[in-house]
């Protein structure tokens, strides 16, 4: 193994076992071993967050798994994205997320947006709790593609089917996918509401995502 | 003929009644609806703050035929509120909800506030049951406490709660041990009051969140000290868990409450299979109950009682647009049969 192989593997192992300081060290030291930014994070970073959403969906992982392994590659991130060159982040397809007005469960939703960057999207997360024309505003204003919505409750799910109506009020429901998810969420609803689709949970949230928007 | 009393308390023994009983608990179990806001004259939020107003809307439930116990309170924000979180009261569609946190890490526990059971909107829900007790007789009093896990993530990020339970595990075992210390106070003073039920609902404490073994450390530890904290002087307790239960059967059965709840994901099926002895109340999906048809209410709360369901209640909290109709189906199909 060479040594930007050894230090790929650390970064992505070091993400895998969530630590969040040796996967900074080894960013680090990554960098100034003179290896380009952009293999670290596709080939050691993501590599690693991929490994940890495949263990999720084998439950050998858990939420919390999940979000200690994305400390670890956000640490890594900070590390190697100011080296990356210019035009690596152009091309990346843009996402409205947020939790609707009514709720502030927001785990499933952060997991979403981890995993949606992971896959390469630019996530523009609108936090929880977020009043409904917020949504089309902001999709509007970034020239986003993607609108993902999640509630836990069902007191607040009908703000979704909401959003859709402000989307067709707006002109933008054929410019805008609309993905939605969370507990109460089902098949069953997206279709009743007229969502493009439901996600069960975070990695079945990219699969969705890219064949929404034809992404292979 | 039984009374609900009487029955809830057969089945919380373990024993065979006439029938299921069907209760909807309140707390995080929400039973009140925009229908029957109208049909009692009393909305909310106003009667999350007034213990008469928030007695009347209990009564309703039972009164409309909708469940066989009153419940209170209508959400799952007392506790925090009492503890210093800041709330928004929400409106008649929206539940209250936590907008300020107490602190941002477990080890700045010192930060919260000891619940005082003479003050605030814990006092509202302590008078609301004295109403209730002096009032009503026959039918049970449940009194709801939001679960430890819930109520530590609602007074601190919960990001960064569940990452603190690993990263700094003596600190959040600390700041478990006190805020489950508050919540057997409030619990006591339920009782106290006059509940007969106490229900404890943790939907932040999930296994699908945790994994087995934090949902052992964290859920069953904390849920059964508080369990085992509350007086003798009572009917029994029920525990509600949302989520997937397939990763922690094994820890769930370790629970010490009389009745386990489970959410719409969790089959009644597989449920009983699993906890061959326990006393098992749900499910009827909240969907359902909200967008479909008395008759799909009815046939579902059967299939419910045939997978080894004792205690037939809704799967989550009632969405606040639930026709009265459905909700009256639940119950009224257990009486036909």
């Amino acid at each position: 193994m060479s040594v930007k192989e050894e230090l790929l593997k650390r970064l992505s192992d070091g993400v895998v076992n969530m630590e969040e300081d040796d996967v900074a060290e080894a960013a680090q030291e990554y960098l100034e071993a003179g290896y380009p930014a952009f293999d670290g994070i596709m080939k050691g970073l993501i590599d690693g967050m991929n490994r940890a959403g495949q263990l999720y969906e084998e439950e050998e992982y858990f939420v919390t798994d999940v979000l200690l392994c994305s400390d670890a590659m956000y640490a890594g991130l900070d590390v190697l994205r100011p080296c990356l060159p210019d035009e690596e982040d152009k091309a990346k397809r843009k996402g409205v997320i947020g939790v609707v007005e009514g709720d502030t469960h927001d785990i499933g939703k952060n997991l979403v947006k981890i995993m949606m960057e992971t896959a390469g999207f630019d996530m523009i997360d609108l936090g929880r709790d977020v009043p409904l024309q917020k949504f089309v505003d902001t999709a509007r204003e970034e020239g986003a593609e993607l609108i993902c919505m999640s509630t836990l409750m069902t007191t607040t799910m009908g703000g979704m089917e909401t959003v859709i109506h402000l989307l067709e009020e707006n002109g933008l429901r054929d410019k805008v996918k609309v993905m939605i998810g969370g507990g109460p969420i089902s098949q069953r609803y997206a279709d009743k509401i007229g969502a493009d689709g439901y996600s069960q949970n975070a990695v079945e949230a990219v699969k969705l995502a890219k064949r929404l928007l034809d992404i292979a | 003929m039984l009374t609900p009393k009487e029955r809830l308390k057969m089945i919380m023994e373990g024993k065979t009644a006439d029938r299921p009983a069907c209760i909807c608990p309140g707390g995080m179990m929400n039973m009140v609806t925009a229908d029957l806001m109208r049909e009692a004259d009393v909305y909310l939020p106003e009667a999350h703050t007034d213990a008469r107003k928030m007695a009347e809307l209990a009564k309703a439930v039972y009164e409309r035929d909708c469940f066989e116990n009153y419940g209170v309170p209508f959400c799952m924000t007392v506790e925090a509120e009492s503890m210093g979180a800041g709330i928004d009261m929400g409106s008649d569609i929206y539940e209250p909800h936590v907008v300020r946190y107490v602190t941002d890490s477990v080890s700045r526990f010192s930060a919260l506030s000891p619940i005082d059971v003479s003050k605030g909107r814990a006092r509202v829900v302590l008078d609301a049951i004295r109403i209730l007790k002096e009032e009503t007789e026959d039918v049970p009093i449940v009194g709801n406490l939001t679960g430890p896990i819930s109520t530590a993530g609602s007074l601190m990020e919960p990001v960064i709660f569940y990452k603190e339970l690993r990263k700094k595990n003596r600190e959040a075992h600390a700041y478990m041990e006190f805020i489950t210390e508050q919540l057997i106070r409030f619990g006591r003073a339920q009782i106290d009051a006059g509940a007969d039920v106490i229900a404890i609902s943790d939907p932040s404490g999930t296994g699908e969140i945790l994994g087995p073994k934090y949902f052992k450390e964290f859920v069953v530890m904390y849920i059964n000290k508080l369990l085992d904290g509350l007086q003798a002087e009572k009917m029994g307790t029920i525990v509600h868990i949302c989520g997937q239960m397939s990763p922690v059967y094994r820890e769930v059965d370790e629970l010490h409450s009389s009745v386990l709840s489970f959410d719409s994901v969790v089959p009644m099926k597989e449920a009983r299979e699993h906890l061959k002895e326990r006393v098992l109340m749900g499910n009827v999906s909240t969907y359902v109950l909200e967008f479909g048809s008395p008759e799909r209410v009815g046939s579902l709360t059967k299939s419910c009682v045939k997978n080894g369901s004792d205690i037939i209640s809704p799967a989550c909290g009632l969405g606040m647009k639930s026709p009265l109709v459905n909700i009256q189906a639940v119950l009224s199909s257990l009486k036909e049969a």
